[in-house]
């Protein structure tokens, strides 16, 4: 996140030198971001949104305020789910409008400063996502980010919440809209540095922070906790974390590793076939020069005039080089499956060994 | 409500403040459990209000069971309302908006009652109540108070959830009995992982917390286990000194809980141990070997 810091700052050397004037104001809101701050409350709403529509990835608006480089995000509401698509977004336009007036009428933060997605099991990387939050963070000064909630994952007793945005070079190249061998170059992007991830943190107000005392207090009564059926009590603590099945988690990672590799696979011949027609088409166009050029040679030799050599374009046309952002994103979400799977070994292995020195 | 008119007359002569301390038997079993997310929701509201106001209100949206007598409360949203000496006024159409709103993420979620900051019930409430009654037909509309301003003896968020019945012989919206209800706080395993975070911040004076990673959930979930045994492992040795009468309860508690664990053959188990290692390792090495592939093509890209 350092490294990121200074190059939004240099792109403008003004901002950079009334920085320090304006730490205390943020009125330009030149401070880049660089964590997130989520309330108790939102967390708990993308919770209950995401699970209740599972196994559909569904998403929603997040409220909140940027304070010098703090995303404070203090509530959120969900967006229906889609159905069909064109007159669907002009009703999800709509009834996004609606909401955020009759939040604002009761004092709720109405600024958006991000959206939320649920995911499965890691697997948010699409270019609908791509899409989505360029939009967000073109139209809001790159103070947008997006939370990926896995809610596959959360069931195992440790929540996951992600917060993502992309870095300049990516917004860079997704401004001109073309992901060349090129342009990616030039901009230095690859899968390891589209996005950048922000640490989240969890804030409860002081009411909160009462309510979950007071639900601490609950005491089970010993003739209630013979029945078990019964709703637990809130707080007790959670052993989820020790479930012992750990096959259909990994089974499942790897299955969507070699979807992904597949899907990788095919980038890579699509493009094995473009390099051969570009190639062809390269050869065919130096023939006809050639061609060309002994033409003229002779007519020039016969005292001719020399035939143009200009239209060549219009005559041959070299195959548009495919976009590479498709597998830009296949990669970054291999490397993730990877990633997942490495996190969830450690835990596993820990596991393993200490049911294996239970049973001796 | 018809179905409770002999429930209600015979409670005529409580008022409906004096009722808070009672259990009423009603004549049927009537259950309430309320997600959590509602729970903060209206603290929310309660922190945003306007700055002259003393409580806040809101619509309570949920689902209930076939026959109306289990309501399970999932979500909420607020009400403007105004509310002075003598007479009070709440935005309806504000309210049939945001259930519209609401409506179009959740169909399944219905209106089944509203909220209220405070542990008062005057006659305001019965008003609205009243409004929420008719909104509800033909069930009953939940009434849920939270204590906000923590004035009860015990010093806690108290959640009461109360039903109504109409009282007096000619029915009057203003006239209405407030019968308290059990409540439960109930959440989902996907939930649970959240409300553990939050929890985790609870004893933190800047109320903040930062997400931990799997290893630390772990390591404190077997601490979290080390602890209970110690402590089962104490009191078992303080019964069988004689120095702590023994609770029947508790003892076939632990009779269950011994009964789970599996006998497994050694030989057995040895296989299965391996054969779970071996898969996990191959596993950890194949992921770490697309790694650095991945990672090799990424720097020739950046070379060429």
């Amino acid at each position: 996140m350092a490294s990121t810091a200074p190059a939004t700052n240099s792109k403008d050397g003004l901002a950079n030198l009334s920085l320090n004037v304006t730490a205390a104001l943020d009125i330009e809101g030149t401070i880049p971001l660089e964590s997130v701050q989520l309330d108790g409350l939102v967390v708990l709403k993308i919770i209950k949104h995401c699970r209740e529509a599972f196994p559909a990835t569904v998403s929603g608006q997040l409220l909140g305020l940027d304070i010098s480089g703090v995303l404070e995000v203090t509530n959120c509401f969900p967006f229906p789910s889609s159905k069909s698509d064109d007159e669907n977004e002009l009703d999800v336009a709509k009834y996004q409008v609606e909401m955020m007036r009759c939040l604002r009428e009761i004092n709720v933060d109405h600024n958006p400063v991000g959206w939320y997605q649920s995911t499965y099991l890691g697997s948010f990387l699409t270019p609908n996502l791509i899409k989505t939050q360029y939009f967000y963070q073109q139209t809001f000064n790159n103070k947008s980010v997006v939370i990926i909630h896995d809610v596959s994952r959360s069931t195992h007793g440790n929540i996951s919440l992600r917060a993502f945005r992309f870095t300049p070079s990516f917004m860079e190249v997704q401004k001109e809209g073309k992901f060349t061998n090129e342009s990616l170059q030039k901009n230095k992007l690859t899968f390891s540095n589209m996005f950048e991830e922000l640490p989240i943190t969890i804030k409860n107000s002081h009411l909160v922070t009462a309510l979950l005392h007071s639900l601490n207090e609950y005491e089970p009564l010993p003739t209630k906790a013979l029945d078990k059926d019964k709703v637990e009590v809130p707080l007790t603590p959670n052993f989820d974390m020790l479930e012992l099945s750990l096959d259909p988690y990994i089974e499942k990672n790897l299955e969507l590793l070699l979807d992904s590799v597949e899907e990788f696979g095919q980038e890579q011949s699509n493009l094995a076939f473009w390099q051969r027609s570009y190639a062809r088409e390269q050869t065919k166009i130096q023939q006809y020069m050639q061609k060309r050029k002994q033409e003229n040679q002779s007519r020039q030799a016969a005292g001719l005039e020399p035939l143009p050599e200009e239209d060549i374009n219009k005559l041959f046309k070299l195959p548009p080089e495919p976009s590479k952002l498709d597998s830009l994103l296949i990669t970054s979400q291999i490397n993730n499956y990877c990633k997942q799977l490495n996190q969830y070994a450690g835990p596993t292995l820990g596991k393993l060994f200490v049911v294996g020195e239970l049973q001796k | 409500m018809p179905i409770n008119a002999a429930t209600s007359a015979l409670n005529l002569s409580f008022s409906p403040a004096t009722t808070t301390g009672f259990v009423i038997p009603q004549s049927r079993s009537f259950t309430v459990t309320v997600n959590p997310v509602v729970l903060f929701s209206i603290l929310d509201h309660y922190l945003r209000r306007q700055e002259n106001q003393d409580r806040v209100i809101g619509t309570l949206l949920g689902v209930r069971s076939e026959d109306g007598s289990e309501v399970e409360v999932r979500n909420c949203f607020p009400v403007p309302h105004n509310e002075t000496q003598d007479q009070v006024a709440v935005d309806m159409e504000y309210h049939h908006n945001m259930f519209e709103l609401h409506k179009k993420v959740n169909p399944k979620e219905l209106i089944v009652g509203w909220y209220a900051t405070g542990a008062n019930l005057n006659q305001w409430n019965a008003l609205i109540q009243d409004f929420y009654s008719k909104a509800v037909l033909p069930f009953q509309a939940i009434h849920l108070t939270m204590d906000t301003a923590l004035k009860n003896d015990e010093k806690l968020l108290g959640v009461k959830t109360y039903v109504s019945a109409p009282i007096g012989i000619s029915g009057k919206p203003e006239n209405c009995l407030f019968l308290p209800v059990p409540c439960d706080v109930k959440y989902f395993n996907a939930e649970r992982s959240g409300l553990d975070l939050l929890a985790s911040a609870m004893n933190e004076p800047s109320r903040t917390t930062s997400l931990i990673s799997d290893m630390d959930n772990l390591e404190k979930a077997i601490l979290t286990v080390q602890e209970m045994l110690e402590r089962v492992a104490d009191y078992v040795n303080k019964v069988l000194e004689g120095s702590v009468p023994a609770n029947n309860t508790i003892g076939r508690f632990l009779m269950d809980t011994i009964s789970v664990v599996p006998k497994i053959d050694k030989a057995e188990f040895e296989k299965m141990f391996n054969s779970h290692l071996q898969d996990l390792l191959m596993v950890v090495y194949l992921a770490n070997m697309t790694r650095t592939q991945l990672a090799i093509a990424e720097r020739l890209q950046l070379l060429v």
